[in-house]
């Protein structure tokens, strides 16, 4: 061999080597089995249930030596656009959580798993399941995910500052409010709510500029945790019907719109839009730790995130009732099956864990979420109730008037719209009509 | 004299023609004269370079190419892609949000060009000297452009929170009042402007800097004797001869605004009422939260066509005044 072929030679292996090196030579880019050992990846948005998720996963992977399960955390605001654009590649999570509002999509792109062979096969009981959260994962008459938990809104509120305002949680979770006075509801958070000076929103000389404690902390990107429960104590339907059209714009949405929006800029007894608005504001349960408000409506989902930083200085009322009584937003998450897993066996199995007594004890023990299985929901109060919070207002709540998530194929597009005009409805920047006018159009143009 | 320094031009695609004879590309080795030999030295060379080509290919050229095809195409990634010819580009003539886009889009590049440029030409005179210190100073200037964008979003989102960020009590300490910036249609953009500033005007500032350090001395001293001062020897010598360094920074500057992503991205999500949706966060809505992949490739399209044009006017008007040739 010459000298100048055995240099063309170098240059082949190293072009190759570098190759190689850019573009992932031979793998297949999902997961990689070896010695006979398969890696799941499986794909959540909540870091503040993952501690739970974690202990869960380790006795899976005890229970089954040849797997191994990778939590793949992706947070809320990114979690969709990630995993559809994993799906069109092909590069989806082999498991991950699901939520109703892409669910219908989903269906419809075929990138669910149909879990029904499965459950035949291994004659898994389905009956442990609350029946109104098992069906949310059918779609004719295929099953495609398993009941992770369930969720309602209610009210936390900081237990030192109730206190100092002289009311009790159960006071707190019997007010009422109206939209021409603010009724009971709003006299509690004017006691609550104090400026610098000592003085408080319904005194001569109160400072709504300089306001050091507020009564209340409202924030959603899309509506779940405030101005949908406001409509739904106030009478009003989201949609005309399940997978109709959206029907926001009707005189008692927009007026419980208007009564969110009355709360921060005419009563000012709720933190400034400025502070809470998505992106850019705080979490709750930040706004919370800071102490800027005395009562926060937020899902159960985020009762580990109190206890973090508020250790038993925090309690939870329902919330209160509007013109139209009580209610709330009820939801609940599934473990779906990546129609696409390189692995659908163990993916099942690990579905089926997820989805089992064992692991929804476990998750339940660590005061994480409410269980899918509703015999477990004593258990999750005794938890609670050994940490010093009673949390049984969420499950009250859940036994009265509710509305669950709106099942609708338009779910991206409302969600990019209603993020912006809210939160100029927030700031004042626009009226709630016309807000939920441009919002129920656009939504509605973009059903499937 | 100056008057006399003759332009060239040594743009890629120019004819160099006024190179000097030393400067001719260099020759391979002796041994490769014969036609064989030139063969395969050539085929040496290409397998050298072929894992950066095969790297372009696969992700430049590939991903541009697929992003033109797409464009006359409605789909959304997962089913297929249905033919509808140059629907997406009569939606988008039509679209006012894309238009309000463009404008927040020209706004933000006019905001960021001009005070990053001056900035960081003030910045690079005043660092051009051979006084200790300095060379502190100028790692501590280009710092911010090292940082994580994402990392450094959140940061700023703070510093501007209204009630406990920094700005504000700063402000407060001069009795003032600040507003709530990202939350005004007003304050929003010029916040994004400023942060974008703050992290790029240091780069900006080293080109500058290696552009300045290349003006011979003697320059100076002859203008020196021929009785210039300070202000004329600047506008007649710094600033002609540091039309190559100025080029290339507005050039690129000006790209990476129009471009603009991750700040948009992690401070406003384009809000409030679409004051900040820029035209690449915009084609990134359309293509990763609404899945409309074609649109959004007519919109990329779009914003291509408009910095191709912006660039074409900064080419021309540069190429007739730049010198390069110092000597």
């Amino acid at each position: 061999m010459s000298a100048s072929s055995r240099r063309v030679l170098a240059a082949t292996a190293t072009s190759a080597l570098l190759l190689c090196l850019t573009t992932a030579c031979g793998s297949s880019g999902s997961d990689t089995s070896s010695g006979g050992t398969v890696t799941l990846r499986y794909a959540i948005w909540d870091a503040v249930q993952e501690p739970a998720l974690q202990k869960s996963v380790a006795v899976f992977e005890k229970q089954h030596p040849k797997i191994k399960v990778k939590i793949e955390l992706n947070a809320w605001a990114q979690y969709w656009s990630k995993l559809q654009t994993q799906m069109a590649g092909r590069t989806a999570p082999d498991v991950f959580w699901d939520h109703v509002a892409y669910f219908p999509q989903f269906s419809q792109q075929n990138v669910l798993a149909d879990l029904t062979p499965y459950i035949k096969a291994d004659k898994l009981d389905t009956s442990i399941y609350d029946p109104k959260l098992l069906t949310g994962w059918q779609q004719d008459g295929k099953q495609y995910g398993l009941p992770k938990d369930w969720d309602t809104i209610a009210q936390v509120y900081n237990k030192t500052m109730l206190e100092k305002a002289g009311l009790t949680q159960d006071e707190l979770g019997g007010l009422s409010w109206n939209t021409t006075d603010g009724g009971s509801f709003v006299k509690a958070l004017q006691k609550l709510t104090v400026d610098d000076n000592g003085k408080h929103p319904n005194e001569p000389g109160f400072d709504s500029k300089h306001v050091k404690q507020y009564g209340l902390a409202l924030g959603s990107a899309n509506g779940q945790t405030d101005w949908w429960d406001a409509a739904v104590q106030n009478g009003c339907k989201l949609q005309d019907k399940a997978w109709g059209k959206w029907t926001i714009n009707q005189p008692s949405c927009v007026k419980a719109i208007q009564f969110v929006q009355d709360l921060r800029l005419k009563y000012h007894v709720a933190v400034p839009a400025s502070v809470t608005n998505t992106p850019n504001g705080a979490s709750l349960p930040q706004v919370m730790a800071r102490k800027q408000a005395a009562v926060v409506w937020d899902g159960s989902w985020d009762l580990n995130a109190y206890q973090s930083s508020m250790k038993g200085n925090f309690g939870v009322a329902e919330l209160p009732s509007g013109p139209a009584g009580k209610g709330t937003v009820y939801n609940g998450l599934s473990n779906a099956l990546y129609a696409g897993s390189k692995h659908p066996k163990e993916a099942w199995e690990l579905v089926k864990w997820l989805g089992s007594q064992e692991s929804q004890k476990i998750i339940v023990s660590q005061g994480s979420v409410w269980p899918g299985i509703p015999t477990l929901n004593k258990d999750y109060v005794a938890v609670w109730q050994k940490r010093g919070v009673d949390v049984s207002a969420f499950s009250k709540e859940a036994e009265g008037t509710t509305v669950g998530y709106p099942l609708t194929t338009s779910s991206a597009t409302y969600n990019v719209k209603v993020q912006d005009a809210f939160n100029q409805v927030w700031l004042g920047q626009q009226s709630p009509k016309a807000a939920a006018d441009s919002v129920n159009e656009e939504s509605n143009a973009a059903i499937k | 004299m100056i008057d006399n320094i003759s332009p060239t031009k040594t743009f890629p695609g120019g004819d160099g023609s006024r190179r000097h004879p030393a400067e001719s590309p260099p020759s391979s080795t002796a041994g490769h004269r014969r036609g064989r030999g030139r063969i395969r030295a050539t085929l040496e060379a290409y397998l050298l370079l072929a894992p950066s080509l095969a790297g372009l290919l696969m992700f430049l050229v590939a991903p541009i190419v697929g992003v033109v095809v797409i464009s006359f195409f409605d789909w959304n990634l997962m089913g297929t892609p249905r033919f509808v010819g140059l629907a997406n580009y009569r939606e988008m003539m039509g679209d006012s949000e894309v238009w309000r886009a463009m404008r927040n889009t020209v706004y933000y590049v006019l905001l960021n060009i001009p005070a990053q440029t001056v900035l960081a030409l003030l910045l690079a005179l005043a660092m051009n000297r051979k006084l200790r210190g300095l060379k502190v100073l100028r790692v501590l200037f280009v710092l911010p452009w090292m940082a994580m964008p994402v990392a450094l979003g959140i940061v700023w989102s703070w510093a501007f929170d209204p009630q406990r960020g920094v700005v504000n009590q700063f402000l407060a300490l001069f009795g003032v009042d600040g507003p709530a910036w990202l939350s005004s249609t007003g304050w929003a953009m010029p916040v994004l402007a400023s942060v974008n500033i703050w992290q790029y005007t240091g780069y900006t500032m080293l080109f500058l800097l290696a552009g300045l350090q290349a003006i011979p001395e003697s320059l100076y001293e002859a203008a020196d004797l021929d009785g210039a001062g300070t202000v004329q020897r600047f506008f007649r010598i710094t600033l002609p001869l540091l039309r190559p360094s100025m080029f290339f920074v507005l050039v690129t500057n000006t790209i990476g605004s129009f471009q603009m992503f991750d700040t948009v991205y992690v401070m406003t999500q384009g809000g409030p009422g679409g004051s900040t949706d820029t035209m690449n966060y915009h084609i990134y809505q359309q293509a990763f939260q609404l899945f409309r992949t074609g649109y959004a490739s007519a919109l990329a399209m779009l914003l291509f066509a408009v910095i191709l044009l912006v660039t074409a006017v900064q080419l021309l008007y540069f190429r007739k005044r730049t010198i390069y040739d110092f000597s």
